[in-house]
């Protein structure tokens, strides 16, 4: 003990060093995870969470309430369940394609210039992404409609939706997203390749058995690392590209996006706030879950 | 990560070069680039459109009759253009100088091996990786408690401190920043702080530059505090214009309530098509322009994250 005060005296400029951030971490991060007590709560505006009568049933009212009203809850899980298996499917795929594509291409200067076209539209905010869908499907000026010269109203039809947001996550997070696994490529020992080639495997052959087995581990490590974010969603592509349409809420409405709607409109605190804990606890049971595989797998690329 | 052999890289290509595989594959790869770089171009036409020829032709990259009008609309916002220009900038400029300094001093003070809280900090950074409190909880207890509704803070200190951001760091500055050069630096008589601020700070500068771009896009492009948290004009973010414009759109178009005598009156301020792409151009421009000058920079920062040391 003697030893640790007096090493902890030592590092006294380290301690402060580090205050800053500890102060942040602890004001915007910790502070709200205590604030989660809301799900257990009768929230009132005026007394503020922590002096909220406990809701009923030992607190457990609100999460009867979110259990009873069976269409919404299970509706925003499902969404939001399966949107991710969705994008992380789609989008691993295409990561993985795209960057052995990419590293294929003998033409490097030329693979340079579209890579830098292709990871520009992760720049682009969600607010602006809205715009160019609805340019895009907009019934009567939609591009898509005039070149088919129909009218199809893809703002109330939500049986649309799951492709259009497929779409366009692909065309916002693909160039992005395959940066990651050309750089993995990049370190490949090149005589793998001549020695492949010397013994006469065609090309496939060295994609299949050199190029993509040496991309399978950090295919499983990122994998594995998103899982803790299943319950977690691109808001901005559910609440704004959708421009937030009640009428496609069945195929679009994810937790994430539930929560954001009822901060706006200040409605039914407590209900969302069991939502809200119920996505963050299933969020870290997944990130535990995880991070236990990826040490059973990969030890060195476990978070903790 | 080990580079490629130049000669060896060369080699086999050179041989392969105008095959019919590589023109094949040169075509699908330029389709994928069109697919993701129309979008783009189409905005900047459509800002570049007679507002008659979209209602009539809808959206075109070739459109029967350009203009500029739709930049002339977008000036119409005036002052609040400037203004949101101002708190955006401020805002980004701000929020990555502060984070990367903040978060720099943590990393070193962590990377410090005799230092025995630094596990403890280790684990108090990577919590909030694991649970988070989510929006609806952060509301309440940034408006009701800090009392930080409609205060420029809130748009600057949610996006300031990252624990990936701080992992990067600290990695970069255990594996290449020899610590022979902080001890040395210290045996000279220079203490902790000047350490860290004169060696430490100024060999971190290639890290810094990757985080802090990371950062800045991730200011400009948030709109979601600036949503919960604004409601003044003035300061009011460039994201959140596009958001309203937007609403405005919506609330004009769809609102029967409104009485279309009511509607013509107010057609002066129903954003239009080539001005709504205007604005868009406005908000999108600088990212545009600034990202490939840095995008080395952030290629590496992308390959450190993944890869912890």
């Amino acid at each position: 003990m003697k030893d640790f005060l007096s090493n902890t005296w030592k590092h006294r400029a380290h301690i402060v060093l580090a205050l800053p951030v500890f102060l942040v971490l602890f004001f915007i991060m910790y502070v709200p995870m205590a604030g989660l007590v809301l799900a257990f709560k009768n929230y009132d505006f005026t007394l503020g969470i922590f002096k909220s009568p406990w809701a009923g049933n030992h607190g457990f009212a609100n999460f009867q309430f979110l259990m009873a009203s069976k269409d919404l809850f299970v509706r925003m899980t499902r969404n939001t369940v399966l949107y991710y298996i969705m994008f992380t499917a789609v989008g691993t795929f295409l990561n993985v394609t795209l960057a052995i594509a990419i590293d294929q291409f003998v033409f490097k200067k030329m693979a340079k210039t579209m890579q830098t076209l292709m990871i520009i539209p992760v720049f682009i905010s969600y607010a602006a992404v809205t715009f160019i869908v609805f340019a895009f499907i907009s019934s009567d000026t939609g591009i898509i409609n005039h070149t088919l010269g129909t009218n199809i109203k893809f703002y109330s039809k939500a049986a649309y939706w799951p492709w259009i947001l497929l779409v366009t996550k692909i065309w916002k997070d693909t160039g992005y997203g395959s940066v990651l696994y050309m750089s993995v490529l990049a370190g490949i020992d090149s005589e793998l390749y001549e020695a492949a080639e010397i013994d006469g495997a065609s090309k496939w052959k060295r994609i299949w058995h050199i190029t993509l087995p040496s991309l399978i581990p950090m295919i499983t490590v990122m994998l594995l690392l998103s899982v803790g974010n299943v319950m977690r969603s691109d808001t901005g592509l559910f609440y704004q590209v959708t421009r937030n349409n009640g009428t496609l809420y069945n195929t679009t409405q994810v937790i994430d996006s539930y929560i954001l709607n009822s901060i706006m409109k200040s409605s039914n605190f407590g209900f969302t706030g069991a939502a809200s804990l119920f996505q963050s606890v299933i969020g870290l049971l997944l990130m535990l879950f995880a991070n236990w595989l990826v040490k059973k797998i990969e030890p060195e690329n476990a978070l903790f | 990560m080990a580079k490629k052999n130049k000669n060896l890289d060369i080699a086999p290509s050179r041989r392969e070069r105008g095959g019919l595989g590589q023109a094949i594959l040169g075509f699908f790869l330029l389709l994928y680039t069109l697919f993701c770089a129309l979008p783009v171009i189409l905005v900047f036409v459509a800002a570049c459109t007679d507002e008659k020829t979209i209602n009539k032709n809808g959206f075109s990259l070739f459109p029967e009759k350009w203009s500029l009008n739709g930049f002339n609309a977008v000036l119409k916002y005036g002052k609040q253009l400037v203004y949101s220009y101002g708190i955006t900038i401020f805002v980004a400029v701000a929020g990555t100088f502060l984070g990367l300094l903040i978060m720099s001093m943590f990393a070193y003070a962590i990377s410090r091996k005799d230092f025995r809280l630094s596990k403890f900090l280790s684990i108090y950074l990577l919590i909030p990786m694991l649970f988070n409190g989510g929006a609806l909880s952060g509301y309440i207890i940034f408006t009701s408690y800090y009392g930080l509704k409609d205060n420029i803070l809130i748009l600057i200190l949610p996006l300031c401190v990252s624990t990936m951001n701080v992992i990067i760091l600290r990695t970069y500055i255990a594996n290449s920043i020899p610590n022979e050069l902080m001890e040395a630096a210290m045996i000279d008589g220079a203490g902790e702080y000047r350490t860290f601020f004169q060696i430490t700070l100024p060999l971190l500068k290639p890290s810094l530059a990757a985080v802090g771009f990371m950062m800045a896009t991730a200011y400009w492009n948030d709109w979601q505090n600036a949503l919960m948290y604004i409601t003044t004009d003035k300061k009011k973010p460039l994201q959140l214009l596009l958001v309203n414009i937007q609403k405005s759109i919506e609330f004009l178009l769809n609102n029967n309530n409104v009485p279309s005598a009511a509607r013509a009156a107010m057609g002066g301020t129903i954003p239009q098509y080539s001005a709504t792409m205007a604005t868009v151009i406005i908000v999108i421009g600088p990212i545009m322009v600034v990202y490939p000058l840095l995008q080395k920079y952030y290629i590496k920062r992308l390959t450190v994250g993944s890869v912890k040391g």
